[in-house]
């Protein structure tokens, strides 16, 4: 395992300050009512970014 | 192990012809969408996904926000978007099991186009099986989302069985974790994968078990995806038109203070585990385990030549037969061409089939066996649960026939002659053809147009009592997706058993009626809108209501001109239920301000209630009275079926959209829910025979020609036959709430 040495490229890390703030975001809007905002930003944040930061180098 | 040594190249994906396959499979779901909702729970998931409310536990948080983001696309109608969102999930799969056969036949095909054929062959086969083909066309449940997630983690667990240890190796067993987790708020069946997941690990590296921090990130992965279900308890308190189970301690509005509490906990597991199902213990089987066995067979037999009306029942047990033969072939071909992934893959298809079938426990089915009676049975056919189970083991159809044509295509000459020998691969599409009719939801506006229907029987700001899932569920989506009749109050008595429902009714606002849109018999007259709750109750009192109240001898109920003889002996249970206290408590409040009716599809209830003398027939529902009734005039009392309004009924019966949509069809598949159309054949034919009773021949002759139109559609003309010529069998079936302590049946 090179866990010490390996550094993460930008897509990973956008991917990984994204998710979070998105799901944030999501259920801060969800929690004042909201229907459109909410479902779309919860949407991209479990489905979308948070695999991708997962998964990204 | 494997007989041909497949190079990295070989190996390497086709990630772009499995997608155009996956668009050629979305093209056929697209041809054959359903444009609107359908019976059973479609309507009530497409209600939840528009109005980002909750469905029936566990509550489904990661279907409704992706429904809701599929109903925000730009065309079509609401339906057909969430529809789509069903056909795009199928599409995907179809796509992923494409990739598996590929790599599969890349260990043992040399030849590439006939690596690819096969490969196509399994993402059709997959996808034209009944189950999965009919599931994928109109948003019934959440199943094909599921399918999708069943795939993706497959496709995952067989890339990491191939990748060697390392980072990359460790991060698709996170992610995997991870979308297991996901996969499971849009509903349980996201663990099935779990086993076989596990078994590839344990096989393939069992060093990793050992691995404390790898473990430890894909648990914490684990728990990161299912942290959607917090979704349910903000959502729920701002009571959403569907909040079923209310899984929030917040009465009136979310606060900070009620969604962290005890209640809010409680609610929300108590969703989480479906524990108003009362599932019995797995030990406590609900039918013969070989029963259980032979409803997964039933439902195989399906799936390669759907026959709804038995008329092909030897093609069709050949068929099955054949697959299931092919699909053995295709088993064993995995085992020893790629041993690798069929460490995933063979416990999986065990897992979707046979652990499933013995998890599930299921009654006999609703069309199982027809020839045992005296047995319970499920209300509807659950052929959907094993839809997994269908799905890949197409995928080892398609192995199997590819092995097939390799056995004809090295016998066929000295070289293999693949291309001559091609046509044995007729038998992979037999399940396009042979299912596309039944399969098919194109043109489906029925259970639209019923609901439609059935609310336009019911007069302005009118309360219905409703018994089950088709006379509500496709009312919810009526009123609240397309807003037909919202003004109509629905009350269904199986989630009145339970204590949000009700609660649920008396927050529910009235709405204006709206004249324009309601039937030209209501135009023209003052409605006064009703200013007060359908229940005089307060919430405490509505919460103080048991279960079920001891009493086993006749009480008298007294309103109005009303005097009925409520004899427990009657009721389902022995007893009065909530439910039977809260309708009464409602005819009581409403008798005179607001109309009260009972649907047709649950008419025994008022019988059982003592209600018979005083309910009339007015199209698909019967009201009731405030006093006896008496036949003259526009009442004509038809044998055998009680008081029927004649010219209210007539006038109705013109506006009806659903006859004509059901003759358009010229079928009706599933067969547990044929008493829709039976109620409409039943509809006209007291209708003619009240026209005959009051001399108008012609009349009777062309309601009657109506009513046989609609059972000759739907294939029911057999129903209508011999001495109860108007006696269908009810068709609102539905999973009853069995968590409250409801007494032993009499």
């Amino acid at each position: 395992m090179s866990r010490s040495t390996h550094v993460a490229g930008p897509r990973a890390i956008a991917a990984r300050v994204a998710a979070p703030t998105l799901i944030a975001i999501g259920y801060a809007d969800l929690a004042r009512g909201g229907t459109l905002l909410a479902p779309l930003a919860l949407v991209i944040g479990y489905v979308v970014l948070v695999p991708l930061a997962m998964f990204a180098d | 192990m494997m007989t041909t040594s497949a190079t990295a190249a070989e190996l390497r994906p086709s990630y772009r012809a499995a997608g155009l396959t996956a668009l050629g499979v979305l093209a056929l779901y697209v041809a054959t969408l359903a444009p609107s909702t359908a019976m059973w729970d479609a309507s009530e998931y497409i209600t939840a996904a528009y109005t980002l409310g909750i469905p029936h536990p566990p509550g489904n948080p990661l279907f409704v926000l992706l429904g809701r983001v599929a109903s925000l696309l730009p065309f079509g109608g609401v339906a057909y978007r969430v529809n789509l969102l069903a056909a795009a999930c199928s599409a995907l799969a179809a796509g992923i099991w494409f990739l598996v056969a590929e790599r599969v036949l890349a260990q043992w095909i040399t030849v590439h186009w006939v690596r690819r054929t096969g490969s196509v062959l399994a993402a059709v086969l997959s996808a034209t099986a009944f189950t999965v083909w009919n599931q994928s066309v109109v948003n019934e449940k959440v199943y094909t989302v599921s399918l999708a997630f069943f795939a993706v983690v497959s496709w995952l667990t067989v890339l990491w069985c191939d990748e060697p240890d390392g980072r990359r190796a460790d991060r698709i067993l996170v992610l995997v974790a991870y979308l297991i987790g996901l996969g499971y708020t849009n509903h349980p069946a996201g663990f099935l994968v779990g086993p076989a997941v596990a078994t590839a690990v344990l096989v393939r590296r069992p060093r990793t078990l050992l691995r404390w921090r790898l473990i430890a990130s894909a648990v914490l992965a684990l728990g990161l995806g299912l942290t959607p279900f917090a979704f349910e308890p903000i959502r729920a308190a701002h009571h959403p038109a569907l909040n079923e189970g209310e899984p929030t301690g917040c009465s009136d509005r979310i606060a900070v203070a009620c969604t962290f509490s005890d209640t809010t906990v409680r609610r929300l597991m108590a969703n989480v585990n479906r524990e108003q199902y009362g599932k019995p213990n797995l030990s406590d089987r609900q039918a013969p385990f070989s029963a259980q066995l032979g409803m997964w067979w039933w439902y195989f037999k399906w799936q390669w030549l759907r026959d709804p009306h038995g008329l092909q029942g030897a093609l069709q047990g050949a068929l099955a037969a054949l697959f299931l033969a092919l699909g053995i072939a295709g088993g064993v071909v995995h085992w020893r061409r790629d041993r690798a992934s069929f460490w995933f893959f063979g416990p999986l298809v065990f897992t979707v089939t046979f652990a499933l079938v013995y998890y599930m426990n299921f009654k006999y089915g609703a069309s199982q066996s027809p020839e045992v009676v005296g047995v319970e049975r499920e209300v509807r056919d659950r052929d959907y649960f094993y839809l997994w189970s269908f799905s890949a083991w197409s995928v080892w159809a398609a192995l199997g026939l590819v092995a097939v044509w390799r056995i004809l295509a090295e016998r066929a000459g000295r070289t293999p002659r693949w291309l001559a020998t091609a046509p044995v691969l007729v038998f992979g599409l037999l399940p396009l053809v042979g299912n596309w009719r039944a399969a098919s939801r194109a043109g489906e506006w029925a259970t639209r147009e019923w609901a439609r229907d059935v609310l336009n029987s019911v007069e302005p700001y009118g309360i219905l009592i409703t018994g089950g899932d088709n006379d509500t569920f496709p009312l919810w989506y009526a009123q609240e997706v397309e807003g037909v009749r919202r003004d109509v109050t629905v009350a269904v008595t199986s989630l009145l058993n339970t204590d949000w429902y009700a609660r649920g009714l008396l927050r529910r606002p009235i709405y204006r009626y709206d004249e324009r849109e309601g039937p030209h018999i209501y135009r023209g007259r003052s409605w006064p809108m009703p200013t007060r709750p359908v229940m005089s109750l307060t919430r405490a009192q509505l919460d103080a209501i048991p279960d079920y109240v001891e009493l086993r001898e006749p009480q008298l109920f007294e309103q109005g001109g009303i005097r009925a003889i409520v004899d427990p002996r009657r009721l389902e249970f022995g007893v009065p239920l909530r439910s039977d206290i809260l309708v009464l408590q409602m005819l009581k409040d409403n008798l005179g301000v607001r109309p009260f009716y009972i649907s047709r599809t649950t008419a025994s209830y008022a019988e059982s209630l003592g209600l018979a003398p005083y309910v009339l027939v007015q199209g698909l529902v019967t009201r009731v009275s405030p006093a006896a009734l008496v036949a003259g005039g526009d009442t004509v009392a038809v044998p055998g079926l009680g008081f029927l309004d004649v010219p209210r009924t007539a006038a109705l019966w013109r506006e009806y959209r659903a006859p004509a949509a059901i003759i358009r069809r010229g079928d009706w598949v599933d067969r547990p829910s044929a008493g829709i159309p039976a109620l409409y054949t039943t509809t006209a034919l007291m209708l003619a025979q009240a026209a005959d009773l009051q001399g108008r021949t012609a009349e009777a002759e062309k309601m009657r020609q109506q009513g046989i139109d609609v059972a000759e559609a739907a294939h029911i003309t057999e129903w209508f036959v011999g001495p109860a010529t108007t006696a269908p069998p009810p068709a609102t079936g539905s999973d009853a709430p069995r968590g409250s302590a409801l007494p032993a049946r009499p």
